[in-house]
């Protein structure tokens, strides 16, 4: 089966704090795979590193056959990063700002247009797509950046905490975005989340991290069956305990 | 006394007091950079003062008659120190043989038919007798307006002693070895203090300016989240780094523009009100640069422009808001103001060598001397300062370009706590 991303051993050292401590884990072609824990468990720092933002200590990153430390610009060609507290630019609307982003990846101004026409309909802003993203909630703006990092539909999609301070109505629109353009396009979707029970339903398969180790992996259905757990936080709570 | 207050205010004292950005901008740089200028200024008045003691009066008296004795005298018991010829024609070359063999800077003649004058004057006042005064510009400093002023005021006071407006003085000025008839030497230099003044203070404005704006922009990707995902998009960072340089000149340049434009109408404005000064050919008097000199006085202003800009870039980058950014740039600020306010009273040729040495080394000084140095044509000193700032900026440049391509600049904070363990590198979050 091909690997869309491929983790191993990775350690990342800031000053005397271990942020991760040998974590491996790999992620399947069209899946959409869950980093799950606590704050601080490392899975900010893992997606950093994935997204070339961050060298690792040691340890290796693949994304689609590409190595992060040697071919960092080769990777960024086919990733998309949503980081947990991104903005955007608040003198820019957000079609100025979807069209700034599209011109890193469109081919031609026709796939620009193409681009932003799709994020406008994931966003489902509609005409406030006109105004300046100063003026946006939060919820808009996390639509809006969930748009911008799909419509150039990466074979990557890297989203950490995608539903980070929203709503239930805007969480789910959220999810339900992520899980239509998976299906649609299929892309393939490392995302992080603290929230177990939002990852269940998203995730086909998870992994749970722990002070920069992954304590378990595996489908939600698998792990708790294999736990004899209700669900995934207790799942975590019982696997942290036994860890 | 209003509840709680006491209790916050010394909260409020005790977060100030220990913020060690406010410690260092409000007490510590302040209390470098003001026994500096200080000094700058007590020099700067010194020469002023040794100059204002070499100051005395040479009249050459053509006229030889009641009222030239009278006036010379009239000046002699002011207590100004007279120095009186007789009977010579003055003639463009006579001025300037005059002035140098005496080593003054102002002449005064009472020319033939003074007294004669004055004397009709008493049965006719339209009739005015005419003194002549010559004041020599050598450089810019403010202080060569005294002598003009002076004569202004001597011969109001006689005039007041004797009758209103019996005496006039026609004045010319000895610029650059020519004799420049009609001008009045106050004018002149104060055409010249004012560009002494206003190319420093431009030059201030404008690399405080575009350091915020550098600076701020910077800090804004970093406040609003936007760098990280600018940092993983396909694009070469180093032109992450050149967009901010560039849109942070260009903002600038606009700026510069702006100064520039205004400043030309001052110099025109200035101008307009010295009779005759529309015909001088400035550049060559010294007065205005020639295009060559303000070309290379624009490519000076760019270039520390940039190093200044990419100074910012480096330390913005250190900072986690717009806000600790600007405190950031607070410290090239006292390396901006120094040699403005410096160079703005003192000749940098005049100063020793150490500190001579201090001012070139600053690169902000550099358009400050290329400013004076176009006026006098010494492009030789301007191209040596294009070139080192050219070397400093590509040195910053080279950092700025590191920094941006690697991890750094997202994880380095200054620590004040640990200044000793200067950019340490630090994790938001893990």
């Amino acid at each position: 089966m091909s690997l869309a991303v491929e983790v191993n051993n990775l350690v990342k050292v800031f000053g005397n704090i271990r942020a991760l401590d040998g974590l491996s884990f790999s992620v399947r072609v069209g899946e959409i795979f869950g980093l799950i824990g606590p704050n601080g468990a490392g899975k900010t720092t893992t997606l950093r590193i994935i997204s070339t933002l961050l060298l690792p200590t040691s340890g290796t990153v693949k994304v689609f056959g590409l190595d992060v430390v040697k071919n960092p610009d080769e990777v960024r060609k086919i990733i998309s990063y949503l980081p947990e507290e991104a903005g955007a630019y608040r003198y820019l609307s957000g079609l100025e700002y979807l069209e700034f982003m599209a011109k890193f990846y469109a081919k031609s101004p026709d796939e620009a247009t193409t681009m932003i026409k799709e994020a406008a309909e994931i966003s489902g802003l509609g005409e406030r797509l006109k105004d300046k993203t100063k003026g946006y909630s939060k919820g808009m703006k996390r639509r809006l950046l969930v748009a911008r990092a799909l419509m150039i539909k990466p074979k990557l999609a890297i989203l950490d905490e995608p539903t980070s301070g929203l709503d239930v109505i805007h969480a789910y629109h959220i999810r339900e975005i992520i899980k239509k353009y998976v299906r649609d396009h299929g892309i393939t979707v490392l995302l992080s989340s603290h929230n177990m029970l939002e990852v269940e339903h998203l995730c086909d398969r998870v992994a749970l991290i722990n002070k920069g180790r992954i304590v378990v992996e595996g489908k939600p259905s698998d792990l708790k069956e294999k736990f004899d757990c209700s669900n995934l936080e207790e799942v975590f709570a019982k696997v942290v305990k036994i860890a | 006394m209003l509840k709680g207050f006491g209790n916050f205010l010394l909260k409020e004292l005790k977060e100030l007091a220990r913020d060690p950005k406010i410690l260092l901008g409000m007490i510590i740089v302040p209390m470098v950079i003001f026994p500096v200028i200080g000094g700058v200024m007590g020099y700067a008045i010194q020469s002023a003062k040794e100059q204002a003691v070499k100051m005395n009066i040479f009249v050459v008296n053509n006229d030889a008659g009641e009222w030239s004795i009278r006036f010379i005298n009239f000046l002699k018991e002011l207590g100004v120190q007279v120095q009186v010829l007789e009977n010579i024609e003055l003639k463009d070359e006579n001025v300037q043989w005059l002035l140098s063999s005496y080593n003054a800077t102002m002449l005064l003649e009472i020319p033939p038919g003074f007294s004669k004058n004055v004397t009709a004057y008493f049965s006719n006042p339209n009739t005015k007798a005419y003194l002549r005064f010559y004041g020599v510009i050598t450089s810019a400093s403010f202080f060569e307006t005294a002598g003009s002023s002076m004569v202004d005021s001597l011969v109001n006071q006689f005039n007041r002693c004797v009758a209103p407006d019996v005496l006039l003085t026609e004045k010319s000025t000895v610029i650059k070895g020519e004799v420049k008839r009609g001008i009045d030497p106050a004018m002149i230099s104060s055409l010249m203090m004012s560009q002494s003044i206003a190319l420093p203070v431009t030059v201030m404005i404008l690399l405080t300016y575009s350091v915020q704006i550098a600076a701020t922009s910077v800090a804004m990707e970093k406040e609003e989240k936007t760098l990280e995902t600018l940092l993983t998009i396909p694009m070469d960072r180093f032109a992450i780094l050149l967009g901010k340089l560039s849109s942070s000149v260009i903002i600038a340049a606009v700026g510069a523009v702006a100064y520039m434009v205004g400043y030309g109408y001052m110099v025109n404005i200035m101008l307009s009100d010295i009779p005759g000064a529309l015909n001088l050919d400035l550049a060559s008097l010294g007065l205005a640069p020639s295009p060559a000199g303000y070309l290379l006085l624009g490519v000076s202003l760019f270039v520390t422009i940039f190093s200044a800009l990419a100074l910012a870039v480096i330390l913005s980058a250190f900072a986690e808001d717009v806000r600790s950014a600007q405190s950031y740039v607070g410290f090239i600020y006292p390396f901006v103001f120094l040699p403005a306010f410096a160079l703005m009273y003192l000749d940098i040729s005049a100063l020793p060598l150490a500190v001579r040495l201090l001012f070139y080394a600053i690169p902000f000084s550099h358009p400050i001397i290329a400013s004076k140095a176009v006026l006098t044509g010494d492009y030789f000193t301007v191209v040596i300062g294009i070139i080192y700032v050219s070397i400093f900026t590509i040195v910053i440049m080279y950092i700025a370009s590191r920094l941006f391509a690697t991890e750094k600049i997202l994880t380095m904070k200054l620590r004040f706590k640990g200044l000793k363990r200067r950019g340490t590198i630090v994790s938001e979050e893990s």
